[in-house]
């Protein structure tokens, strides 16, 4: 007896730390989530979503900030999708067993542990500078395209892993060639998994900083981008000029801003969410 | 419709073939004995071969069927009985054989005196009316019609007794018919066999049907 | 003018419509041969020297003990095993005269001509009518009239039309698993091949449905030629013609299969089907 009480305390013991464990993550998230709220949530009206920036804090808003980053987003989806979906799909259904493919695949999970600001330098002298595309959202969306990349691939790559392979097997078996198999049947199957990559990888490159600094997103933009060749500026860098500014105005704009972008990505992801578990059900 | 099903419906049909051919031996043969007609006895005794080929074709169905199909409960009592069925009307078709043997080598003619007292007209009517019974109880799987043949065996079993004495009595009228008494003698123990084997096969029919099993049984 | 040319457009299709695809004649003499055939994979080698006959428009039962070869070697006859990296075969497989191995054949016309049915039931996630037109719309047939009658025409062959008739659009994941089988097997029907493989096809379903694909297999045959593997020896008794006994990648046995279950040849099958091992 003595040994199974000894091992129902260490089950309730482990399951207490489990919890406390749990909890001071979702502790500290709710405070800072908390004060976030308290100092920015007044902010928050029309005005302030529709305004350029301004020297007084009272004028400024996130408009150009926000446009720039749609625009970003959707110009780096537009790159880095079909490029991510197509060599994930080279590289697990024509899959050889030679060398190309091996370097390939070692690079790519190097290439995602590599600090973004790296990534920056590279878009800079390649993108901006050597292609003279300047600074512009071109420039930008190539930079984080490079970002995401390797996660749309890895993504992709296990969304195409998960679809059975009697369901290829059975195209075959009808006479559909490799790619027909993998344009009517593999692909569509994989969507759901796919989208959802993408998305949490897109919710990802929103808040990224660092590598569009040094691309040269400027911080004071009085317009919002009209081309693809415009200079842009986006919001994270936006909150970071008005945290560093003195007047306390500011900083109420800086957490009412951050109230926005977290609001983007906790959406996105929610719709990440939700479109994986939709995905997941189609196979039970 | 599936192989076994078409198997067994072709074993069905088969049964019944030879069935209707032992009968008809039967019939060929009392017609042969009566009138003395070897013409007639000759061509059951020629008959014979087709009835043993019909015989060993439905052993080999059996065994296949057995095989292929691994029947349970109706199907294999099916199969269990109708080889039990096949054996005792090839033996009856023996004993048809028999009697026209005696026509074809014997070539006497017996008097219509002896046949009466022998009671030898009702000894044939009772058997073809049990063949007619489990006939038709074959055919429609018809239980109670199989069972009208067990009191009707009693029938035969009291001519064939009987015949002992009658027998005797008319040979110690004239001794000059003792071959052709003998000869009826030993026709009218046949009869009885042939209405104990009508008796099995009634017996295997409610076997198949009912699963009741009646061999060493008292009948009703 | 426009009038006539529609006319005879119309009368076109028709005929397209209602022109067999295959060539009746081809069915009829869909003899498969096979000759001095080895398969390796890597070093291992899985089949060891086959010669045999398949006749056409019958079922062709494969039985043996499991990992003895049979779905190997059926899978030679649509080449799928051409996916398994360490595949290697010699030897000839002549469907009507002609060597499917040869370099020039095109593994997609060949299963046009050769279906396949596998042993768990294998729908695409998507409804009941794209799964039975898929096989014809990657050939290219487009035209939707053509379509609905294949479709319709394979799932009677299937006996699965009165069922689904009335919802095409269904997910045919919502079926059930005897159902889904039968989709399979009208999905590769609707391809018209003239030889049709089956692998262990309902080993995976219950004994109602395992019934009523048996009794669908009896009247196929009238049409197509039937390979079955299968590991259940009572099936391949109830409905095959020729048996083929297979053990470690050797043919020990191929006859009728009314012969092979009375009396075998060698005692080796006759061990097997007896249950003494295997």
């Amino acid at each position: 007896m003595n040994n199974i009480q000894k091992n129902r305390l260490k089950d309730q013991a482990f399951k207490v730390w489990g919890i406390g464990c749990t909890l001071i993550g979702l502790v500290l998230l709710t405070v800072f989530i908390g004060n976030i709220l308290i100092d920015g949530i007044a902010r928050i009206d029309w005005s302030f979503l529709t305004s350029l920036p301004s020297r007084k804090p009272e004028k400024a808003g996130i408009y150009t900030a926000v446009m720039g980053s749609l625009w970003i987003l959707g110009l780096t989806t537009l790159i880095a999708v079909p490029i991510g979906v197509a060599a994930a799909v080279y590289l697990e259904e024509y899959n050889a067993k030679n060398k190309l493919a091996a370097i390939l695949e070692i690079n790519i999970s190097n290439l995602a542990g590599v600090p973004s600001i790296i990534y920056g330098l590279l878009g800079l002298e390649v993108f901006v500078r050597i292609s003279g595309f300047g600074p512009s959202v071109l420039a930008g969306s190539f930079t984080l395209s490079l970002l995401i990349l390797p996660i749309v691939i890895v993504a992709t790559r296990e969304a195409i892993k998960a679809v059975p392979h009697n369901i290829r097997e059975a195209s075959y078996g009808l006479g559909a060639s490799k790619w027909q198999t993998i344009w009517n049947q593999v692909l569509p199957s994989a969507s759901g998994g796919i989208l959802t990559g993408v998305i949490l990888a897109l919710s990802r490159a929103v808040g990224e900083t660092a590598p569009l600094i040094v691309v040269g997103a400027l911080a004071y933009v009085p317009f919002a981008p009209q081309s693809i060749l415009d200079e842009f500026s986006i919001l994270p860098i936006q909150i970071f000029n008005w945290i560093s500014r003195p007047q306390h105005g500011f900083i109420e704009n800086a957490a009412a801003a951050i109230i926005i972008l977290l609001s983007i990505t906790f959406i996105m992801n929610g719709v990440a969410v939700y479109y994986r578990n939709k995905w997941q059900n189609k196979w039970k | 419709m599936t192989n076994s099903k078409y198997h067994r419906d072709n074993l069905n049909q088969i049964g019944l073939e030879m069935l209707t051919l032992c009968k008809s031996q039967l019939e060929k043969s009392k017609l042969a004995l009566l009138n003395n007609d070897s013409d007639l006895a000759e061509e059951v005794v020629f008959t014979e071969n087709h009835i043993n080929a019909l015989d060993l074709k439905i052993e080999k169905d059996c065994e296949r069927f057995l095989a292929l199909y691994n029947p349970v409960a109706i199907d294999l009592r099916f199969i269990m009985s109708i080889r039990n069925i096949n054996s005792d009307l090839e033996r009856i078709a023996d004993h048809a054989y028999g009697i026209s043997k005696y026509v074809t080598d014997f070539n006497k003619k017996v008097p219509a005196s002896l046949f009466q007292t022998t009671q030898f007209d009702l000894m044939w009517e009772t058997i073809e009316s049990m063949l007619d019974n489990v006939t038709v109880a074959y055919e429609n799987k018809d239980v109670k019609i199989a069972r009208k043949v067990f009191k009707k065996d009693k029938i035969l079993d009291k001519i064939n007794a009987d015949s002992f004495t009658t027998i005797a009595t008319e040979i110690k009228k004239d001794n000059a018919l003792i071959p052709e008494a003998l000869l009826l003698f030993s026709v009218i123990k046949k009869l009885e066999r042939v209405g104990d084997l009508v008796k099995n096969i009634a017996e295997e029919i409610i076997f198949y049907v009912d699963a009741e099993v009646l061999k060493h049984k008292k009948k009703k | 003018m426009a009038k006539q040319m529609e006319i005879t457009i119309q009368n076109t299709v028709k005929k397209v419509a209602t022109d067999p695809i295959i060539d009746e004649s081809l069915k009829k003499t869909s003899k498969i041969e096979v000759k001095d055939v080895k398969v390796w994979y890597g070093d291992f080698m899985a089949i060891k020297d086959i010669d045999m006959k398949i006749k056409p428009n019958s079922v062709t039962a494969f039985i043996g003990p499991s990992g003895c070869g049979k779905s190997t070697f059926l899978r030679l006859f649509n080449r799928m095993n051409d996916y398994v990296d360490s595949f290697r075969m010699e030897g000839k497989i002549k469907v009507s005269g002609n060597n499917i191995y040869k370099k020039k054949v095109q593994v997609e016309e060949l299963r046009k001509e050769i279906g396949m049915v596998f042993q768990k039931p294998n729908p695409f996630p998507k409804s009941i009518f794209e799964n039975v037109a898929y096989g014809l719309k990657i050939q290219g047939i487009k035209d939707k009239k053509i379509l609905n009658e294949r479709v319709e025409k394979a799932l009677k062959q299937a006996d699965l039309w009165e069922e689904v008739k009335d919802d095409l659009k269904k997910s045919a994941l919502a079926l059930s698993g005897g159902q889904q089988q039968r989709l399979c097997i009208a999905r590769t029907l609707a391809v018209e091949p003239s030889i049709i493989l089956m692998d262990e096809p309902t080993s995976a379903l219950d004994p109602i449905s395992t019934a009523k694909i048996e009794v669908l297999i009896n009247s196929l045959k009238e049409k197509y030629t039937i390979i079955i593997v299968t590991h259940n020896m009572q099936q391949a008794s109830r409905i095959s013609d020729y048996t083929a006994f297979f053990y470690m990648g050797e043919l020990i046995e191929f006859g009728k299969t009314s012969n092979l279950f009375t009396n075998p040849e060698k005692k080796q099958t006759e061990n097997y089907i007896t249950g003494r091992f295997g």
